[in-house]
């Protein structure tokens, strides 16, 4: 269970968080939706303990990780995994050294195995062929497959967190990226592996979410499923996901 | 920035140089990267360094010369190209050399790694960013600089040689005698244990600029200037500071 009690945040003299309080599962399907800027990233930072909020609590799984130190850190992040927006892949390693990096950290395999076992999640993933490729010599989209073959290595998450996986893509790359977030998520709950997809493209957060949190001016305006969201009164939202009404009718 | 921001920044650097350095100590051991280091520093700035000494060595050694030979004394310029090249200028130009170099490739490329989530994944997958990026680092210029100091100081005494003896038609021997005479255990001491400091500091300076990036493109701009500027400074006030202890420990007289 992850919940966030009344957490506030700011830079300096700039809000970013006010009062958030919600819970989630880990085997919930979330999308954190809102414009630029209005702190959807920094609630998954603050998932990881990567930012520690100025008030509040975060409680994973019953612990309240504000008060941890980063090495008591360490058990809470196992618990999920990341792909940050544009991949953040190690730019001075190749395909296979990013993806090996997490098994040289967690196992002591032989040069065989990692071989073996980069291969065989980037043929997983579609990406056989760039194993020898740099991070700057990838599309899009990817490296945001490379960064979730990445993510998965050596681990077994109970939660991917995934920031703006399909901004900055062509629509047929960013839809088979939605389709490979909803095939690790694959399975009924609660044994599924869960995601919260922090995004502002409401179409893309509509094909793979089951529940919708809405942000603005660093609160949590709304929260619900995909036909509250349609029927939501607050006209600043139902502009934001006018492109899902747009959808709607041409389909 | 205010006060308080202040005393929390010098707190996390004095932390980074305390923890950085003892990281060797405690699994897990990053060697790969450490020797990745070492090449970058050592191999990489061998050139930089060779070129610099060779000149600093050479103009020294003209300047020494011209004035000592209005003294008839010129004789003498091996003792004083030794003494001055061994115990302060060597030490202190090529400090300054590896602080433009490398310090500045510390800062940006630690910078960028932040600006671009590197250091979170890190974190995330829960690699201590301070001994996977930081400690090879140190322990690396800790180690590299002084060799590159010797190797340099070498250079300097060749390129005084050369002006001392095609240029001021000295004797090639007495020069070579000269250096001989200084290559004593204080002169050598005092030499060689700057560079252990200057590096530490250096890499210390660097690292800490480079995690504490904020700011995109200009933010990386100004972690790598500041990071070059402080290490400079420091490496002059240090100097000064060395330069008076080691007179102290030593018992020489000023």
């Amino acid at each position: 269970m992850i919940e966030f009690q009344n957490v506030t945040l700011s830079y300096g003299n700039n809000g970013v968080l006010t009062r958030v309080s919600f819970k989630a599962q880990f085997h919930e399907r979330i999308a954190i939706l809102g414009g630029s800027g209005e702190g959807k990233t920094t609630i998954l930072r603050l998932m990881l303990g990567l930012v520690r909020p100025d008030e509040g609590k975060i409680l994973i799984g019953g612990r309240d990780i504000t008060e941890l130190s980063e090495s008591e850190l360490k058990d809470i992040r196992m618990k999920f995994s990341i792909v940050f927006q544009e991949g953040a892949l190690f730019d001075s390693m190749n395909v296979k050294e990013n993806v090996a990096f997490c098994f040289r950290e967690y196992a002591n395999y032989s040069e065989d195995q990692i071989e073996e076992r980069v291969r065989e999640l980037l043929r997983t993933l579609g990406i056989e062929n760039a194993v020898y490729l740099m991070p700057e010599e990838l599309s899009g989209g990817m490296q945001r497959r490379v960064a979730i073959a990445r993510s998965l290595a050596g681990c077994k998450p109970n939660m991917m967190l995934y920031d703006e996986p399909t901004s900055g893509l062509d629509p047929l790359t960013a839809e088979n990226i939605c389709k490979l977030i909803k095939e690790l998520s694959k399975g009924g709950p609660p044994d599924r592996m869960g995601f919260i997809i922090v995004t502002h493209k409401v179409t893309d957060a509509a094909k793979v979410a089951e529940r919708f949190l809405y942000i603005r001016n660093g609160s949590i305006i709304f929260d619900g499923n995909i036909t509250e969201l349609k029927k939501t009164n607050d006209a600043e939202l139902r502009n934001f996901i006018n492109e899902l009404y747009v959808a709607e009718q041409c389909s | 920035m205010n006060f308080r921001e202040n005393i929390a920044r010098l707190q996390d650097f004095y932390l980074l140089s305390i923890k950085a350095p003892a990281g060797i100590f405690r699994r897990p051991f990053y060697f790969r990267e450490m020797i990745e280091q070492m090449d970058y520093m050592g191999t990489g700035s061998l050139f930089i360094i060779v070129l610099v000494s060779l000149f600093i060595g050479m103009a020294l050694s003209l300047q020494i010369s011209a004035e000592l030979s209005t003294l008839g004394l010129k004789m003498y310029t091996g003792k004083l190209v030794g003494v001055s090249i061994i115990r302060e200028i060597g030490p202190v130009s090529i400090a300054l050399s590896f602080a433009g170099r490398v310090g500045s490739g510390m800062a940006s490329e630690i910078g960028s790694m932040v600006l671009g989530h590197q250091v979170d994944i890190l974190r995330v997958h829960g690699v201590n960013p301070l001994k996977k990026l930081v400690t090879p680092r140190v322990v690396s210029a800790i180690l590299m600089l002084p060799i590159l100091t010797v190797i340099g100081d070498a250079v300097s005494l060749f390129g005084g040689y050369y002006i001392a003896v095609f240029v001021s038609h000295q004797s090639g021997s007495f020069y070579w005698s000269q250096i001989r005479d200084i290559m004593d255990f204080k002169n050598i001491f005092s030499g060689i244990a700057k560079p252990f400091i200057f590096g530490y500091f250096i890499s210390c300076i660097s690292c800490y600029m480079g995690l504490a990036t904020r700011g995109g493109a200009r933010g990386l701009r100004k972690a790598t200037t500041t990071a070059v500027v402080f290490s400079t400074i420091v490496i002059i006030v240090a100097d000064f500071m060395m330069t008076r202890a080691l007179l102290l420990l030593l018992g020489e007289s000023v």
